[in-house]
C-alpha cells in the first residue's frame, strides 16, 4: 500500500453529509422543499389516508343503516334494532333473526363455509407440499391448473359446474353437495399459493437437517415441516372461510331451492329486488362472523408461534 | 511435480454404478446427503389435489365443450351435450362466432376498455398506497396492514351495496355534492353511467392489488434505493430506474390477480347500473345461462373467454419461470 | 335403412326428458328428434305448426292436454308434518296467506323465488328440484312443461272452490281445456306506470300514442322497462301498431328491437323487475312499463305513507281495453313430495276470502266471481284502504278484457329463438 493514501485525513461523513454531486440546496425555498429527497411524503400519505377512508367508510355507513328506523337504505331516519330482531311493519322479509327464510340462509352460509374450509385447506396444503418438492414435467401441468383456477373468473366455474352436474354427474343433485364441490374447487388454489410461498421462504434446510439426524421422510414432514407451516395453514383457513361465506356466484347457480341458498345469494337477490335495511343487517352479520373467525385465527396464531415470532412473521406477512 | 508414468490417456473416473431394483432409484446429487425419498413420495401429496382438479375442473370443461359443439333439445330448447367428438356440430360455434364478431363487438370492446381503465386506476392508487406503507409505514405498518386487509373480510356484495345506497338520487354522495355546490342538482349515478361501473370495478378489486404489491415492495432492499441516490439520481429517476424494474414481478402478479377475474365480472354492472349501455361480457354469460335456447351459446362464450384469458396466463407463467431460472 | 337410422328412429320414439337420452344412449346422436306424432303427442289442438313438439294454444285454437299419468286419488289425507315447497316469483304471494294455510293444515312452508319466467324454467327443467307448488306459471310455457312431464294432472275433487268461486271461463281455459293441469292465480294487464304529479292523467290519456311517453326526453334517466323478453318486445310491437303479440314475422321483431334500442340513447332506459313497486315510489323511475298488480301494490313501498304520496302513483292502459292482457296459473310439479297438501293449497288460493287477502298485499287481481270490478275502488281491503285506489281505474281487470285484449301465447321454438335473439341484441347494445 502506498504511503500517500494513509496520509490523507479520514473523511468525517457525519459532518459532511451524504455524498451527492449537487450542492445541497436550502430546503426553505419551495423548489428546495420540492426537491428535498428526505422530506416527508405528504402526497403519498394523504393518498393513502384518503384511500383508506374511501375504502372503509361506505361499509361503516352500511353497518349504521342496518340500524335504521325507517325503510330507507340511503337516508338515516333514526336508530332502531327492528331489522335485527324486531318486527318491522309491513315488510315481507322480516328482520334478520326473526325471519325463518333468512335464518335458514344463515345456517347454510355457515355450513358451507366450515365444510369448504375443512376440505379445501388439507387438500391444498398437501398439494402445495407435493408440488414444491416434486421434480419432473407433471407438476408443471398440475401447477398450471391450480394457478388457472385461481385467476379464472368465478362465473366460468359456476357455469361449467352447473352444466357438469345437470348433464353428466346427475346423481349429484343441485344443492349443498354440488355447492360444496364447486366451492372447494374454486378455493383449493388459495391455500396452495399461500403455503407454496411460505415453503419457498422456509427452504429445505430444516428437513435436510432432520433427515441427516435420522428421521424418516414422514417424520421429517410431520414433525419439522408441518409445524413450520402451521401459521400459513392457519391463514389459509381464515382466508378460505372469509372468501366462501361471501361467495354468491357459484352457489347461486347450484342452489337447489330456498333451503340451500346461503345468505350471500339472498343478499344478491334482495339487492336486485326489495331493498330494506334487513339486507344491511344480513351483510353486517356475515362480516361479524368473518371477523370472529379472523380474530380466532389471530389468537391461535399467536399461541402457536409463541416465542418464535419475528416481525416478518406477523400474520399479515402471509397475505403479501 | 507429478509426471505421467504411462502413455495411456487418462480416463475420467466415475463413481461405481449400482444396480437398482424396484422403487429405489439412484440418488441425485442434491439428495445424496440426506434421507432417501422414494419416487412416489412427493407425488402422493399432490395426488388428491390433482385428482380433484382433473375431475372437477378439467372434466366440467369437457362438458362445456360438448355442449358448445352439441345441439338443443326440441322441447325446452335446453342444451344437449354431445360427448362423442365425431358427432360435434359446428353450427352454434359458427353462429356465436358471427355474433362475437358482429353484434357482441361493442360489448367486448367496452369490457376491454372498462377493464383496462379500471386496472390502470387500480395500479396507480394501489402502487402509491403500497409504496407509502412499505417505505414510510414505520411504526404504524401493522395498523395500515390491518386496514388494508379489512376489505378481504367484507363481502364484495356488502361493499357494492354500500355504494348503491350512497349513490341513490337522495343518497349522501349527492347531498354532499350539492351542499358543496359542486353540482347544481343531484346526479343519477346509477342509471348506466360508465364512470360508476369503472369506479365500482376499481373499488371492488383494488384490495387484491394492494397486498401483493405491498409484499413485493416491502422486500425491495432499501440499499438499492440509496445506491441509486448515491450515484446521483434524484427522486424521480431513482424511482424509474431502480424501484420500478425491481417491482416488475410484483406488478405483473397483481395485474394477473386483478385483471383476469375482472373480465368475467357481471355483478358490478348489475348492481350499479341496470342499463344495456354498460353491459360487460360477463353479463352476456349470465344472461345466456338463464335464457331458454341459449345453452350452447353460454358454453361457447365460456370457451371464448377461457381461450382469451389463456394468453395472458401463459405469458405470466413464462415470465415467472424465466425469473425463477434467472435467480 | 342403415343401422344408424334405425337407432335414430328408436331414439326419436323415446322423447325423453331433456338431456336424459344423451349420455346413456351413446349410439344415437342426440337432438335428432323433431316433432312427435300428432296422435301420440302430449295434447290436441288445432294449431300445431311443423317442427313444434306440442300444439300451441291460441284463443281460437284451444288445447286439451293429455293426462300423461293418473292424477292422485281423491279422498286422501293431507301429508302430516310436511314442509310445503313453493316455487314462485319474488314477492308474489302474501306470506300471511301461506302462514294461515300452514296453521290450518299443520305444516311448514319454504318459498324459493325466481325473477323471471326464463330463470324459473332453468331450474325446473333440470328435473332435479322438488317443489310442491309452481306458482305464477304463465300459460305460454305450459306446452314445454307438460310435454317434458314436469307437471302433474290435477285431481279436481280437492279443488271445489275453482268451480264455486273463480270465473267460469277458467273451468275451460283455452290453454288448458278442462283445467287438467292448472288453476288460475291472478289476472293482470300490462300498461304504463307513471308519476301522476309529474305527468297529469289528462296528458297521457290525451296522447295519440301514449306509448310514446317512454321517449319523452324530459324524463331521461328515469325510464324503465321490464327485464322480460316477451313483455319488452310486446310493448314495442304495440307502440308500432302491431297487435299480434305472438308474431313470428322477422320484420316486425326487428322493428321492435330497433324501437327498444332507440330508447337506450334517447332516455337511458334501464331494465328491472321491481322498478314499479320499488322504483317509482322511491323516485328511481318516473315512468316504467307496469303490470297492473305492481302499481296497485306500490303504495306499500312509498317512503312516506300518506294519501298525498299515494296519489302520485298512476297507471295507464288503453281505454278501449285493447292492450296486453294476461293471467298466470298455479301448477303442481310432477315430483311433488306432498301432492295432497299441494292440492289443498290450490283450493285455498281459489277460495274468495284467501284470494282477496292475497290481493290486498299482492295487488294482482284474482279472477273471483264475488269481486265485482266496479266495487274494488270502494271496498276496503285487509289494510283498511281500497283494494284499488280510485285514481287507478285502468288497473282493474274485467272479464271482458280477455275478449278485447291481446294475449301473450306460446311460441314455436324457432320464433322463440327470434324473440330471444332480439332481446339479447338489445341487451348488448
Amino acid at each position: 500500500m502506498s504511503e500517500k493514501v494513509s496520509e490523507r485525513p479520514p473523511v468525517d461523513r457525519r459532518k459532511q453529509g451524504p455524498a451527492s454531486p449537487a450542492p445541497a440546496r436550502s430546503t426553505r425555498t419551495p423548489l428546495g422543499w420540492w426537491r428535498n429527497p428526505w422530506r416527508r411524503p405528504h402526497i403519498l400519505a394523504s393518498v393513502t389516508w384518503v384511500y383508506l377512508a374511501w375504502s372503509l367508510l361506505p361499509v361503516f355507513i352500511a353497518i349504521g343503516i342496518s340500524f335504521n328506523s325507517g325503510r330507507s337504505n340511503s337516508v338515516w331516519q333514526g336508530f332502531s334494532t327492528q331489522w335485527w330482531w324486531g318486527h318491522p311493519e309491513s315488510d315481507p322479509t322480516g328482520a334478520l333473526f326473526v325471519s325463518p327464510e333468512l335464518h335458514a340462509a344463515l345456517i347454510q352460509s355457515l355450513r358451507l363455509s366450515f365444510l369448504t374450509m375443512f376440505i379445501a385447506v388439507p387438500i391444498g396444503v398437501a398439494f402445495a407440499i407435493g408440488i414444491s418438492r416434486w421434480r419432473g414435467p407433471a407438476p408443471a401441468g398440475a401447477n398450471f391448473l391450480m394457478l388457472f383456477s385461481f385467476v379464472i373468473p368465478e362465473i366460468i366455474i359456476g357455469i361449467s359446474m352447473f352444466l357438469f352436474f345437470t348433464y353428466l354427474l346427475k346423481f349429484v343433485h343441485l344443492g349443498t353437495g354440488a355447492q360444496l364441490l364447486s366451492l372447494v374447487t374454486y378455493q383449493v388454489s388459495y391455500p396452495v399459493i399461500i403455503v407454496r410461498a411460505r415453503m419457498l421462504s422456509i427452504g429445505r434446510e430444516y428437513e435436510e437437517a432432520a433427515t441427516d439426524l435420522g428421521a424418516s421422510p414422514t417424520q421429517a414432514v410431520r414433525r419439522v415441516l408441518l409445524p413450520l407451516l402451521y401459521p400459513a395453514i392457519l391463514v389459509s383457513f381464515v382466508l378460505v372461510f372469509a372468501d366462501t361465506i361471501d361467495d354468491f356466484i357459484t352457489v347461486r347457480y347450484l342452489s337447489g331451492g330456498a333451503s340451500t341458498e346461503p345468505l350471500s345469494v339472498k343478499i344478491y337477490n334482495f339487492s336486485r329486488g326489495t331493498l330494506t335495511p334487513a339486507i344491511n343487517a344480513a351483510a353486517t352479520f356475515l362480516l361479524f362472523s368473518t371477523l370472529v373467525i379472523a380474530l380466532l385465527g389471530v389468537f391461535l396464531y399467536r399461541r402457536i408461534t409463541r416465542g418464535q415470532r419475528a416481525e416478518d412473521q406477523e400474520m399479515t406477512g402471509y397475505l403479501t | 511435480m507429478r509426471g505421467k508414468r504411462s502413455t495411456v490417456p487418462d480416463t475420467p473416473v466415475s463413481p461405481p454404478r449400482r444396480r437398482v431394483r424396484g422403487l429405489a432409484r439412484r440418488r441425485s446429487r442434491e439428495e445424496a446427503s440426506g434421507a432417501w425419498y422414494p419416487r412416489w413420495y412427493w407425488p402422493t401429496f399432490a395426488l388428491p389435489g390433482t385428482l380433484w382438479m382433473i375431475v372437477l375442473f378439467v372434466l366440467p370443461f369437457y362438458v362445456v365443450v360438448s355442449i358448445a359443439f352439441g345441439t338443443v333439445d326440441p322441447v325446452f330448447q335446453s342444451p344437449l351435450p354431445i360427448y362423442q367428438p365425431w358427432w360435434w356440430t359446428k353450427r352454434y360455434l359458427l353462429e356465436e362466432w358471427h355474433l362475437a364478431t358482429g353484434e357482441f363487438r361493442p360489448v367486448e370492446l367496452r369490457t376491454i376498455v372498462y377493464v383496462v381503465l379500471a386496472t390502470a386506476i387500480c395500479l396507480v392508487i394501489a402502487y402509491a398506497v403500497a409504496y407509502y406503507v412499505a417505505r414510510f409505514g414505520g411504526k404504524r405498518k401493522g395498523l395500515f396492514l390491518a386496514l388494508l386487509i379489512a376489505p378481504f373480510f367484507i363481502s364484495y356484495l356488502m361493499r357494492m351495496l354500500s355504494w348503491v345506497e350512497l349513490l341513490q338520487p337522495n343518497g349522501y354522495v349527492n347531498s354532499v355534492l350539492t351542499f358543496l355546490h359542486i353540482t347544481p342538482h343531484p346526479i343519477n349515478w346509477l342509471d348506466g353511467v360508465p364512470f360508476t361501473v369503472v369506479m365500482g370495478l376499481v373499488y371492488g378489486y383494488i384490495p387484491y392489488m394492494i397486498l401483493p404489491l405491498y409484499g413485493f415492495l416491502d422486500r425491495i432492499d432499501q440499499s438499492h434505493l440509496e445506491a441509486g441516490r448515491d450515484l446521483g439520481a434524484n427522486r424521480f429517476w431513482t424511482f424509474v430506474r431502480v424501484t420500478l424494474p425491481l417491482s416488475k414481478p410484483g406488478i405483473l402478479a397483481s395485474l394477473v390477480i386483478v385483471t383476469l377475474p375482472m373480465f368475467g365480472d357481471y355483478y358490478t354492472n348489475n348492481l350499479l347500473s341496470g342499463s344495456p349501455k354498460t353491459t360487460m361480457f360477463g353479463n352476456l354469460l349470465d344472461n345466456s345461462m338463464e335464457a331458454t335456447g341459449q345453452g350452447p351459446e353460454a358454453a361457447i362464450l365460456v370457451l371464448f373467454l377461457v381461450l382469451f384469458l389463456m394468453v395472458p396466463m401463459l405469458y405470466y407463467m413464462r415470465e415467472t419461470a424465466k425469473a425463477q431460472r434467472n435467480q | 335403412m342403415t343401422r344408424r337410422e334405425v337407432l335414430k328412429r328408436s331414439a326419436a320414439a323415446s322423447l325423453a326428458l331433456p338431456g336424459a337420452a344423451a349420455f346413456l344412449d351413446a349410439c344415437a346422436k342426440p337432438g335428432t328428434v323433431t316433432s312427435s306424432s300428432h296422435t301420440h303427442g302430449p295434447g290436441t289442438g288445432s294449431y300445431w305448426p311443423a317442427g313444434s313438439p306440442y300444439p300451441l294454444a291460441r284463443q281460437d285454437a284451444p288445447v286439451t292436454w293429455k293426462l300423461w299419468r293418473e292424477p292422485i286419488k281423491s279422498g286422501l289425507a293431507p301429508e302430516k308434518g310436511a314442509t310445503l315447497q313453493i316455487y314462485n316469483w319474488t314477492d308474489y304471494i302474501f306470506l300471511k296467506v301461506v302462514r294461515q294455510f300452514c296453521a290450518a293444515y299443520n305444516c311448514k312452508y319454504q318459498i324459493t323465488t325466481f325473477n323471471n319466467m326464463d330463470e324459473g324454467l332453468a331450474k325446473m327443467r333440470t328435473g332435479q328440484l322438488q317443489f310442491d307448488i309452481f306458482m305464477g306459471v304463465t300459460p305460454d310455457v305450459l306446452g314445454k312443461l307438460i310435454t317434458a312431464k314436469l307437471l302433474q294432472p290435477l285431481s279436481h275433487s280437492y279443488i271445489p272452490h275453482l268451480v264455486s268461486d273463480a270465473w267460469e271461463t277458467y273451468q275451460n281455459p283455452f290453454y288448458d281445456q278442462q283445467w287438467h293441469y292448472t288453476v288460475p292465480y291472478t289476472t293482470y294487464t300490462t300498461g304504463i306506470g307513471y308519476r301522476r304529479d309529474l305527468i297529469p292523467d289528462a296528458q297521457i290519456r290525451g296522447m295519440p300514442n301514449p306509448y310514446d311517453i317512454f321517449w319523452d326526453t324530459k324524463f331521461k334517466g328515469k325510464v324503465g322497462i321490464y327485464d322480460d323478453y316477451r313483455e319488452a318486445i310486446s310493448m314495442a310491437l304495440l307502440k308500432n301498431g302491431i297487435t299480434d303479440l305472438n308474431t313470428g314475422n322477422p320484420k316486425y321483431i326487428n322493428q321492435a328491437q330497433k324501437t327498444l334500442e332507440s330508447l337506450i340513447n334517447t332516455v337511458n332506459v334501464r331494465t328491472s323487475t321491481n322498478g314499479v313497486y320499488i322504483g317509482i315510489p322511491k323516485g328511481t323511475y318516473d315512468i316504467h312499463q307496469s303490470w297492473s298488480g305492481d302499481i296497485v301494490a306500490a303504495w306499500q313501498y312509498t317512503p312516506v305513507q300518506n294519501m298525498k304520496t299515494w296519489q302520485t302513483l298512476g297507471y295507464w292502459f288503453p281505454s278501449n281495453r285493447k292492450g296486453a292482457v294476461f293471467n298466470d296459473t298455479i301448477t303442481i310439479p310432477a315430483n311433488a313430495q306432498n301432492p295432497v297438501l299441494a292440492h289443498h293449497f290450490l283450493d285455498w288460493m281459489m277460495t274468495y276470502k284467501n284470494a282477496m287477502l292475497n290481493f290486498s298485499w299482492n295487488g294482482y287481481q284474482p279472477p273471483q266471481r264475488k269481486a265485482d270490478p266496479s266495487t274494488l275502488t270502494t271496498t276496503n281491503s285487509y289494510y283498511g284502504e281500497p283494494y284499488v285506489f280510485p285514481w287507478l281505474p285502468d288497473a282493474i281487470v274485467h272479464e271482458s278484457d280477455f275478449h278485447t285484449g291481446y294475449f301473450q301465447e306460446e311460441l314455436t321454438p324457432q320464433v322463440d329463438q327470434l324473440w330471444h335473439n332480439a332481446w339479447q341484441a338489445f341487451n348488448s347494445a
